[in-house]
């Protein structure tokens, strides 16, 4: 059996719980933190299948079944690269109350000892946490992550990231 | 930002973010077999610096507490001061010093 470890990134978002519940979770838009990444899901409930597709739907980065979605205090769902062939892991999203805004912590479940999917969750994590902060509170990324996302975008995809291979109705 | 300056100004807090760091959810009592010059005690207080500044989160499970290192804190740190333009070329200054000063350690083990 793999080795597993679990990462987790904390940050303090000065908003409204449910302004960052909405950024995390609304479908069917660019998601800056999500990398530019657009979330397509069967519906945010326990057994939902979840993609995250480029804007024009042609490309699927990343796929999961959500396991708990408990507005807006909880969303956790199976996490896969389609471009890497390492086993699923777990990411959960805690939002919580706190003085001067909202607690934001992801915590990265099950993540495979010494794979890429180790370093990207490492890396991403960062990414998604800090990204999230600045689109919630001043409605974009900061200046370094827009010219980064614009980049992310003109990169090709390999083919096994088709978003045809990567159906809503064929559960991962 | 002060929180977190201040907790990395101290040598012991910076070893205990690189154990922690290698070992995610370990417990104090891990993290104190590292250190055979200060206290249980001392190390305690060293990680409850570093939990204040979010450096490390500690959660509970049952009676034991494990710890993670959160890299949050230090990203927006870096997010404040570098650009895409200034990341790019203080990286390749950065490979560069690294490339050359491994040689130098290699040529010193060749002919000591």
């Amino acid at each position: 059996m793999t080795e597993t470890r679990q990462l987790v990134h904390r940050v303090i978002i000065r908003a409204t719980i449910q302004q960052v519940w909405d950024a995390l979770t609304t479908q069917g838009q660019v998601l800056p933190h999500f990398f530019g990444s657009v979330m397509h899901t069967t519906g945010l409930k326990p057994g939902a299948q979840l993609r995250m597709r480029t804007p024009n739907g042609k490309y699927t980065g990343v796929v999961g079944e959500i396991l708990e979605c408990n507005p807006p205090y909880r969303f956790s769902h199976t996490f896969r690269f389609t471009n890497l062939n390492d086993p699923p892991c777990k990411v959960t999203y805690e939002l919580k109350e706190v003085e001067g805004g909202v607690e934001f912590t992801l915590i990265s479940d099950a993540v495979p000892c010494g794979t890429k999917t180790e370093g990207q969750m490492a890396q991403g994590g960062n990414f998604i946490t800090s990204v999230l902060k600045s689109v919630v509170e001043t409605g974009r990324p900061s200046f370094g992550y827009r010219l980064l996302l614009l980049m992310i975008r003109i990169f090709p995809s390999p083919a096994a990231c088709k978003s045809e291979n990567w159906p809503l109705d064929k559960p991962v | 930002m002060d929180a977190v300056f201040d907790a990395l100004s101290h040598q012991a807090r910076r070893k205990i973010l690189d154990i922690v760091q290698t070992m995610p959810g370990c417990s104090v009592a891990d993290v104190v077999k590292y250190f055979d010059d200060i206290s249980r005690i001392a190390v305690m207080k060293h990680v409850d610096v570093l939990v204040a500044a979010e450096l490390l989160i500690s959660s509970k499970i049952g009676r034991r507490r494990e710890l993670f290192f959160n890299a949050v804190p230090i990203q927006m740190i870096y997010d404040r001061w570098t650009t895409e333009y200034s990341r790019f070329w203080a990286s390749r200054a950065l490979d560069l010093k690294y490339m050359i000063e491994q040689q130098n350690q290699k040529t010193q083990k060749a002919d000591p």
